[in-house]
């Protein structure tokens, strides 16, 4: 019996199609039988995660559906044709089966293909949920009491796997976002932890420098925490506190870490608590703000940049608090927000709150220009921006 | 929730599958159209040495080209996943995943007007070519439609 030399069958088939040749083109015999096959364009940057198994959809169902690699997201557009794109597997068998004819057989046609195109992380959801729960002094105490840890406490609670569930946002992009909020994993979930309560631990680290005569840019991270778990304070909320107001400084000799507490964050913690309370005056604000800052560290008013807002009232300066921080990450969203706010801000005052959004494509003068209207009433006046 | 996307296959020895276009719709004779399963579409021809191709359908010839596809394709096909250890829960305890069963890098496009091949006999004239110019449209894609692939976009 001869050999039946291998004729190509399947995808293979028609791209090796020989000069002078033809095959047949046919429907498979499982054409329509099963699920749709998908297909998806694959860009250069994403193949590496593609091949590390790093690559997720996510999103809850209702939403619109975004990939994650490990440190970016892409929304996904499914782009249709009314072309007919007849999809060619290989082949299943290695020769054909009738004769030598040469076939490929045609598994569906495809309605299209989903397109990716790169995207801010959706984090304000992250925000919302965590804020939900702040961690406060009172569960502090209450921890400590608590032998056995009831499920029920632990409701609207999310660990890291609940957070890469229900968050838009690649692995990188969401533990940058809880390294922005300052957020903390306290029993395996990430918590918000209570301003105030923030306030307090911070105040009795200044408190305890002074007493044990501690350099706030040389502080021991052992002793700081150790003083402060002494004072009733979770150890692990002690070691963030460093975390949210300091710095580790380079110098540990596999000793124990040596942090320097950051000025900026520092006067920025104490200007919120002074203003709490709501506008003032600008000359009371530097009074009770400069009362509040430990000594040796200098404030001034450039610190609050994105965290205050001055204006003229009559002949007076006010000041209010008005964090960056406070608002929504989508832009569209954001310059709403600012535009309520003022209806006319200058670029020394915009450009902070502008400053930490993201959006692939487009630099901050494009942002400013899709979302913004500019204006300059004269030649050496500043230029002013309002809503579109 | 999350839906995983895993490469089954390996790296380098993703499958290349291969795609066939042509614009317009192909339809079937109303007396072919139960089980059109191994029914033969029509006939691809490479006449010459040049990437150039032929595709007769019915009495319809059209004529396209090898094209290298800008940014390749992956082929995803959905996969149900049952939990190991599942506790009899029964209702969709299954974790949903897209495995990566191919990759695309060309098709063969066809978008010139076909030519009528109306003095040749032929046998099996089972399929017509009802030819139009092809439109693109473009939606967001909601994460359920990886849950119930059975919708089709029109």
């Amino acid at each position: 019996m001869e050999q039946p030399h291998s004729i190509l069958t399947g995808a293979e088939a028609v791209l090796n199609v020989q000069p002078n040749s033809s095959l047949s083109v046919t429907y498979d015999t499982l054409f329509g039988s099963s699920d749709n096959h998908m297909l998806l364009e694959l860009h250069d940057e994403i193949l590496p995660d593609l091949l590390h198994q790093s690559i997720t959809l996510r999103g809850e169902p209702n939403e619109d559906v975004v990939l994650c690699t490990l440190s970016k997201t892409y929304a996904v557009k499914f782009v249709g044709t009314s072309n007919s794109v007849f999809l060619i597997p290989p082949s299943r068998h290695q020769f054909t089966q009738n004769g030598q004819q040469s076939v490929a057989s045609v598994i569906e046609i495809s309605p299209g293909n989903m397109e990716l195109i790169e995207t801010a992380p959706r984090l304000d959801r992250l925000k919302t949920l965590l804020a939900q729960n702040p961690y406060s002094s009172m569960e502090a105490l209450q921890a400590d009491d608590m032998e056995d840890d009831s499920k029920e406490s632990k409701m609207g609670l999310c660990t890291w796997h609940d957070l890469v569930n229900k968050i838009q946002a690649s692995d990188d992009e969401l533990r940058n976002g809880l390294e922005a909020l300052s957020a903390v994993e306290i029993d395996g979930f990430w918590r918000i932890v209570d301003e105030k309560y923030m306030g307090e631990i911070l105040t009795m680290l200044l408190q305890n420098s002074i007493l044990n005569d501690w350099s706030l840019d040389k502080l021991d991270e052992d002793e700081v925490v150790t003083s402060l778990v002494t004072d009733g304070f979770p150890h692990k909320l002690a070691y963030h506190c460093l975390h949210v107001y300091g710095s580790e400084v380079d110098e540990a000799r596999g000793k124990s870490c040596v942090w320097t507490l950051d000025a900026r964050r520092v006067c920025v913690h104490f200007a919120r608590q002074v203003l709490g309370v709501g506008k003032m005056k600008l000359e009371r604000f530097m009074e009770m703000w400069l009362k509040k800052i430990p000594d040796g560290m200098n404030a001034n008013l450039e610190m609050l940049e994105g965290e205050v807002l001055t204006e003229k009232v009559g002949i007076e300066m006010w000041v209010r608090g008005f964090s960056v921080a406070s608002l929504p990450s989508n832009p569209a969203e954001r310059f709403s927000v600012l535009f309520r706010e003022r209806p006319k801000w200058e670029s020394k005052d915009l450009q902070h709150y502008i400053r930490d959004l993201k959006v692939p494509g487009l630099s901050s003068e494009g942002l400013l220009l899709k979302y913004t209207r500019r204006t300059q009433p004269t030649q050496d006046a500043e230029p002013v921006f309002t809503a579109r | 929730m999350q839906i995983e996307v895993k490469c089954s296959c390996g790296a380098e020895n993703c499958p290349e599958w291969a795609i066939v276009e042509l614009q317009g719709v192909v339809e079937v004779q109303p007396s072919h159209r139960d089980g059109i399963q191994n029914l033969e579409i029509g006939r691809l021809c490479r006449p010459s040495s040049d990437e150039k191709y032929t595709l007769t359908i019915g009495y319809h010839e059209l004529s396209g080209t090898k094209v290298t596809l800008k940014k390749p394709l992956a082929v995803l096909k959905k996969v149900k996943r049952t939990d190991d250890g599942d506790q009899g829960d029964g209702s969709s305890s299954g974790k949903v995943e897209l495995d990566v069963v191919g990759v695309i890098r060309h098709k063969i496009l066809f978008k010139t007007r076909p030519k009528a091949l109306i003095s040749r006999k032929f046998s099996t004239n089972s399929h017509f070519l009802n030819h139009s110019s092809s439109s693109i449209c473009s939606f967001i894609v909601c994460v359920d439609f990886f849950i119930d692939l059975n919708r089709r976009t029109s």
